[in-house]
């Protein structure tokens, strides 16, 4: 109750709410909040036009578009709030897989030692080789190329339904390995501590030890870095929607397609900030809210946190 | 120095065993596409589906296929399909795709756009992210302290090429200070016209104006360095600076440090002589794993400020099935990605001899 109150009683703490509350709500109201075109023609949920396709000047915030229109008139406030629903569901199912696969590792290796924790020590240091934008390319390739009329085995199959999806798959299969090393180190430091003994004396097999003695005991830092990274997933896959590498970000969409405007293609960028101005703005709070989150959780869940009060230092997550 | 030695070769051995262990995963998972497609990809020039098709229709593509899969041994072993992988890939055979052609001279032909900025950032950031956190740390709670801190945040925050059209916005579009792209236009003709005088040593065309004694060149690709490397480093000096604040901080408040202050020394000779080798291992530590990340970034930044480097060829490969490309690019980018975190390693070495000893 004390750690609760703690927590709420933080104005940084309370912001961080604030703003992914915000998120958070206008991903539930998005039918509310803008309500699709009854006709849809359009190929993706995520965008409505208002106006002809062949009008080509991008039209200011009025009635009809809230935030204005892109250049065919498509409405900016709609995709907007969709982009949001989309936004939440990315980071949260990439960081919690993410989160899954690195913890599992690490704790599987650090329990393990031996010529396991070594091999997977050496994978993982592999894994931190491989840029994760490459890791997302491997994956389009392999959807690309495993398509459903020619899926033979389950597991080209597998890759065909999770297919339109290769962006997910690369990221969460190309950045666990934080995750592994952190869950790694504590589990390797915890694996011989008195009560955990006493568990094997008692008889308790290696998982039941891994998950009812150790994770819980291990897992702190990695819900840290799981708050961090829903907002930095979610801003990956908008860089990689922006140049081109694929992946269907609402949000990374509409900065592609405000990018002209942005660098004065078509005039003073001041006389079309609807443009590019909202979605900016959209990404840079995704980001400062969820960092914001992960950084109060990391102090609330410090089990140093009085020594960090009498020296100011000592975070759980160093970042 | 015997135990540096031995430490700079068990390194060293390292480092080819990760690019084996990285290459395996990769092409494992690049052979899970069904034979049938792989094959495709080493069809004769000119064979296409619908010449195919007028040509004896499905049979004839069943035909081909096994033709082709039998040639190159399509159907063999994994072990045996990686093993002629690599050494074709340690001949230089890259194999070719159907956008570039042979993949490893488009991606040589590339590398100096790419490294030119690659390595001004990380020539900048990483002495500047030690830097600020060591001062930032020591003098907590302080002006620079505050201001470093709420610098790094927002700078954490805004994704890259966000940040990047930001800049254009206000360097570019508002003061006319540092356009996009690698050269100004009268600039780029006189580097690439095969008429010119302009010879190109190392491909970096800072360098190569300076050997040239052009020095208008080499000012003018300084100044479009100038917002990408800023794009690129922003973050990882953020995340650096951070954690070395936080470990400069924690050396502060150690014994040693109190000892040194009670034998009479000042405290900006605390820092810089006794704390700061402690101080900056984390964020040493955090630049090599975050290796990888900046070359992401790099892509990134090749995009959004129109530098045709590697993330060209990436771009391409995505957007058709170009499996060839894509393993070249992959292999290329780890070929970068390991040296460099090698000599981050070694610098920690350097700086730490527990971890040259093998004590932690």
């Amino acid at each position: 109750m004390r750690n609760l109150r703690r927590f709420f009683f933080n104005g940084q703490n309370l912001l961080a709410l604030l703003i992914v509350g915000v998120f958070v709500g206008a991903a539930l109201a998005a039918p509310v909040l803008a309500p699709p075109a009854d006709d849809s023609s359009e190929s993706s949920i995520f965008f409505k036009r208002v106006g002809r396709r062949t009008d080509r000047t991008p039209n200011p915030p009025g009635e009809g578009a809230l935030l204005g229109t892109l250049p065919s008139q498509l409405d900016i406030f709609y995709t907007l709030v969709w982009g949001t629903r989309h936004a939440l569901r990315f980071g949260l199912v990439v960081s919690l897989c993410t989160a899954c696969l690195g913890v599992l590792v690490g704790a599987v290796s650090g329990y393990a030692g031996g010529t396991v924790n070594r091999l997977m020590l050496r994978v993982t240091d592999g894994f931190l080789a491989i840029p994760v934008i490459i890791g997302v390319g491997i994956f389009r390739q392999l959807v690309f190329l495993a398509g459903p009329s020619v899926a033979v085995s389950p597991v080209q199959r597998a890759l065909g339904i999770l297919g339109s999806d290769y962006v997910m798959l690369g990221l969460v299969f190309f950045s666990w390995m934080p995750y592994a090393r952190i869950i790694h180190a504590n589990v390797a430091r915890l694996r011989n501590v008195d009560y955990v003994q006493a568990a094997r004396s008692a008889g308790a097999g290696g998982l039941r030890i891994i998950f009812r003695h150790l994770l819980p005991n291990a897992i702190a830092p990695a819900i840290v870095l799981v708050a961090r990274d829903v907002g930095a997933m979610v801003l990956l896959g908008a860089a990689f929607t922006f140049i081109g590498v694929g992946g269907e970000s609402p949000w990374g969409e509409l900065a592609a397609l405000g990018r002209e405007y942005v660098i004065g293609s078509y005039g003073d960028p001041l006389q079309t900030w609807w443009v590019y101005l909202p979605v900016t703005l959209a990404l840079i709070l995704f980001g400062v809210g969820w960092n914001l989150l992960g950084d109060g959780l990391n102090d609330q869940l410090n089990p140093r946190l009085d020594r960090r009060r009498a020296f100011g230092v000592s975070r759980l997550v160093d970042l | 120095m015997l135990s540096f030695l031995q430490f700079l070769a068990r390194r060293l051995i390292a480092v080819p065993i990760t690019f084996l262990v990285v290459t395996l995963i990769l092409y494992g998972v690049a052979l899970l596409a069904p034979i049938e497609i792989r094959a495709k990809l080493y069809w004769p020039p000119g064979a296409s589906e619908e010449w195919l098709a007028l040509n004896g229709g499905a049979e004839a593509v069943r035909d081909l296929n096994e033709q082709v899969i039998k040639q190159y041994g399509l159907n063999d072993p994994f072990p045996v399909q990686y093993a002629r992988w690599l050494s074709q890939l340690l001949r230089g055979d890259w194999g070719s795709s159907f956008a570039v052609n042979d993949v490893l001279p488009a991606l040589l032909h590339r590398t100096p756009v790419t490294a030119e900025l690659t390595l001004y950032s990380v020539l900048l950031l990483i002495p500047l992210g030690l830097a600020s956190g060591v001062v930032a740390g020591w003098r907590k709670n302080r002006f620079p302290d505050h201001g470093f801190r709420s610098l790094a945040f927002v700078a954490t925050s805004i994704p890259s090429f966000i940040l990047g059209l930001l800049l254009l916005a206000f360097f570019y579009v508002g003061l006319k200070w540092f356009p996009p792209g690698r050269l100004s236009v009268s600039n780029i003709f006189t580097v690439t016209s095969t008429t010119s005088t302009f010879k190109s040593y190392t491909g970096l065309l800072t360098i190569d104006g300076l050997l040239n004694g052009q020095y208008d060149i080499a000012v003018d690709a300084l100044r479009h360095l100038v917002l990408p490397v800023i794009t690129l480093s922003l973050a990882h000096w953020a995340t650096l600076g951070r954690l070395t604040r936080a470990a400069m901080i924690e050396e502060l408040s150690q014994e040693y440090v109190t000892a040194a202050l009670s034998r009479g020394l000042s405290m900006r000779e605390a820092v810089w002589r006794h704390a700061l080798r402690n101080a900056i291992l984390p964020g040493l530590n955090s630049s090599a794993v975050s290796m990888a990340a900046l070359f992401t970034g790099v892509f990134v930044v090749e995009s959004v400020f129109n530098f045709h480097g590697i993330s060209e060829l990436i771009v391409i490969a995505m957007a058709q099935l170009d499996l060839p490309l894509t393993l070249g690019v992959t292999v290329y980018s780890v070929l970068i990605v390991l040296p460099l975190m090698f000599l981050l390693d070694v610098l920690q070495a350097v700086v730490d001899p527990r971890i040259r000893e093998g004590v932690v």
